[in-house]
């Protein structure tokens, strides 16, 4: 029974790599291939590439100083640290959340061997993310240490060991998350509240690490021992990784031990949690006035409403609304030292400043994608977009609207942030321009990948918002734009000077958009409405 | 007000609808029926414009479903046989936004959602998220945003699928007011006895094709429906 709950679950999970979503029907070799192969670049290429640098400039140091424990330790801090953080949005919603619970629990399945499917989605989210830290750390280790059958068995074990202390750590902040929202009124927006204090500390801690790891390295012996002496079950665990046998059982016995408690906790409060149907007090209807609205006006509200009432997507699709006016303070408080830093550093590519603090608003802009799996996410109610009196392009642009107004208005505090950091000139203007073209554009390529890849078959709102091809090619293709809108300046780009880049950049970003916003009206409205 | 003829409409190899021709006056309850996957939805949602067809015509007051959706849309309301609406959306909000859509006056949107809301005992979870609603209470609430702009064409799929003796009262009562209005209903059901009690004319389909239509003294004679129903079931076997 539970090889069949997995294998439903591993279906949906990977359905999208082998099912075109539209068709419904089974890709070619080729085109699995290149979906897989893309999404290892993007996983092992990117981030796995970053950790492996990391490792690289650790390993050696702390290793030839005796102190390898303190390599792992560090890393399986950092692997831990991403694998909970990818993962415990998942928990919530796919355990507690998912539309075929009430199916499930209706058929002769035991409520654990439902769990059981259940968590190992969650398991493989934080497996992924903790592993393209812990995985490049531990090969280093190999590579540069040793790679005897000891060293190679404690590698494994160690990165078996931090998957599930990644999914133990997941399941019980899912269940504090599930047991506090069943009293809460407004669940959406103190679970995005709670959800955003948690990424607040992820980026304390993130902006705080490199410092710290610096300053550890310089004095690994000192604090060697005070974490030795301070936190010992963190040496111990980063002993495991180096191979002590001691460390190793007594590591996987705490762990599993762990997990084994959550486990229990877990499974005696499933049924209950994911049968309530909440506690919260009943709102009674009362009439008031109402103010009619456009179809166009109707149409951005209701994309509004779907955006805000999910925690899942304002999240995972929205992050840029708070991201882009922080960075706007932080560059009243800090943006001269950066401005003065930026001018050293790249003394002969003038105009540097303006160009690279444009990348940065544009590359927290592409933190917001709503418009991606907005289409998906119609699901089965597609019917009524599809069934009332509008054309498929006004449900698009509503779509589109939503994200540019949710972008293009938090972009403007950094923006105007900046004028009164750089110097009036004419790249000045510019800047605005570029951005906001990047803007418009990043909000047509999300919608345009969302029309295309369409998928409203899904069985919780996670896959089309988290998990889908559409959003990661949207996410991370903001940042490929603006590495390489940068990357070009600082080449190349610099020669034409600040402001004539920042001109034939927007104006080349402009044509693309329109190019994008040409096929959504005509092909993709199409599609859309055929759907 | 509805003219179908010639639909035909293939998935894959096979024939959904087979060269259907039917026409719907005003003031008529027209009643569709026919076994499961004898092709109802499929004609329904093609009428709508939801399903794209291989040949065939369909007009609503005289525009074409396929050059002209927008105008026949304003025209016409669907309920679907599974009423999965906007789950995100408060029912007034849904009603609200319906309404928005057709653009429907302030006051008579006011009006019409407190008749019906009422009739259908629905006023007070009008404030609740349509998620919280049951099966029926979502059919309730999808029959009242369909009479929200009083279309002239009323498409239906199984209305009366999941609401209780007293609200399937109350439905035949509205669809016999919209037709006493001059308006149009389309609507399929496996409820023979409904049928027979309240369709002016009915249409029986199979395997695609029109197998008999017209009034229902034409179709059925000195018959039940149940009877003809079945044995033209049995003729085409």
């Amino acid at each position: 029974m539970l090889k069949t709950l997995v294998k439903k679950q591993l279906m949906e999970i990977f359905r999208s790599y082998f099912y075109n979503a539209k068709t419904n029907k089974k890709r070619s070799t080729a085109g699995i291939i290149a979906y897989i192969l893309l999404f290892a670049a993007l996983m092992i290429g990117l981030i796995g590439g970053m950790f492996t640098g990391l490792s690289v400039s650790l390993c050696a140091p702390l290793t030839q100083a005796g102190m390898g424990w303190l390599y792992f330790a560090l890393m399986s801090l950092l692997a831990i640290f991403l694998g909970a953080f990818g993962s415990v949005f998942n928990t919530y919603s796919g355990l507690y959340f998912a539309k075929d619970n009430d199916l499930l629990l209706s058929l002769p399945i035991p409520v654990r061997t439902l769990m059981a499917s259940r968590l190992l989605t969650v398991y493989l989210m934080g497996l992924m993310y903790s592993a393209v830290v812990i995985l490049p750390a531990v090969i280093v280790y190999w590579v540069t240490v040793s790679a005897a059958p000891m060293a190679l068995l404690s590698g494994v074990l160690l990165t078996a060991l931090i998957s599930i202390f990644v999914l133990t750590l997941s399941c019980a902040l899912g269940w504090v998350v599930a047991k506090v929202s069943r009293k809460l009124k407004h669940k959406s927006f103190i679970t995005v509240i709670v959800s955003l204090a948690g990424l607040a500390i992820y980026y304390f801690f993130v902006f705080k690490a490199q410092t710290a790891i610096e300053q550890l390295v310089a004095n690994a012996a000192v604090y060697g021992e005070k974490i030795k002496g301070a936190a010992h079950p963190l040496y111990v665990f980063g002993l495991t990784g180096t191979g002590d046998v001691t460390a190793m059982l007594l590591s996987a016995a705490v762990i599993l031990a762990l997990f084994a408690l959550t486990w229990t906790l877990l499974s005696r409060s499933f049924l209950q949690i994911t049968t309530a149907s909440g506690a919260s007090g009943k709102a009674v209807y009362r009439e008031k006035a109402v103010k009619r609205r456009s179809i166009d006006g109707a149409l951005f509200g209701k994309e509004l409403a779907r955006f805000t009432a999910s925690p899942n997507y304002m999240l995972n699709s929205g992050l840029g609304i708070l991201l882009l006016p922080i960075s706007g303070i932080l560059l009243l408080w800090k943006g001269g030292t950066v401005v003065s830093l930026l001018n050293e550093v790249f003394t002969s590519q003038s105009g540097c400043a303006e160009v690279l603090l444009c990348t940065g608003v544009c590359a927290i802009a592409s933190m917001n994608d709503m418009a991606t799996p907005s289409v998906s996410l119609e699901g089965k109610s597609l019917w009524l977009a599809q069934s009332l009196p509008v054309k498929p392009w006004q449900v698009l642009r509503a779509k589109l609207k939503v994200q540019l107004a949710l972008t293009a208005l938090p972009a403007l505090v950094p923006l105007v942030c900046m004028t009164f950091i750089l110097p009036v000139t004419a790249a000045l203007p510019l800047v605005f321009a570029e951005a906001l073209a990047y803007i418009a554009f990043s909000a047509c390529l999300g919608l345009t990948l969302g029309v295309a890849r369409a998928n409203l078959t899904w069985t919780s709102e996670l896959m089309p918002i988290k998990q889908s091809l559409a959003v990661t090619i949207a996410l991370f293709g903001g940042w490929l734009y603006a590495i390489v809108f940068a990357g070009l300046y600082l080449w190349q780009g610099w020669k034409l000077g600040a402001a004539a880049y920042l001109a034939v950049a927007a104006a080349v970003t402009l044509a693309v958009t329109a190019l994008l916003l040409r096929w959504l009206k005509t092909k993709g409205a199409q599609r859309f409405a055929m759907l | 007000m509805l003219y179908i003829e010639h639909l035909t409409k293939t998935f894959g190899e096979k024939k959904a609808v087979d060269d259907l021709s039917l026409h719907i006056a005003p003031g008529e309850i027209y009643g569709f029926i026919g076994h499961n996957g004898a092709g109802k939805t499929t004609t329904l949602k093609s009428v709508v414009g939801i399903q794209q067809f291989d040949s065939g015509r369909i007009t609503i007051g005289g525009h074409s479903i396929q050059d002209d959706p927008t105008a026949c849309k304003k025209m016409l309301a669907y309920i679907p046989d599974n009423p999965d609406l906007y789950e995100f959306m408060t029912g007034i909000q849904y009603l609200n936004f319906i309404a928005d859509i057709f653009g429907v006056e302030e006051s008579a949107r006011q009006e019409r959602i407190r008749k019906y809301a009422d009739l259908f005992e629905l006023t007070t979870d009008l404030a609740q998220p349509v998620a919280a609603y049951s099966h029926g209470m979502k059919q309730k609430l999808a029959i009242i945003s369909a009479w929200l702009h009083e279309p002239k064409l009323i498409l239906m799929d199984e209305p009366f699928v999941g609401l209780d003796p007293k609200a399937a009262h109350i439905l035949k009562g509205m669809m016999r007011e919209v037709c006493d209005a001059g308006g149009a209903i389309f609507f399929s059901t496996h409820v023979l006895e409904v049928a027979e009690k309240l369709c002016d004319k009915v249409a029986i389909i199979k395997g695609g094709k029109l197998i008999r239509s017209g009034t229902m003294e034409e179709v059925k004679g000195d018959d039940s429906l149940e009877e003809v129903f079945l044995e033209l079931e049995g003729e085409s076997c």
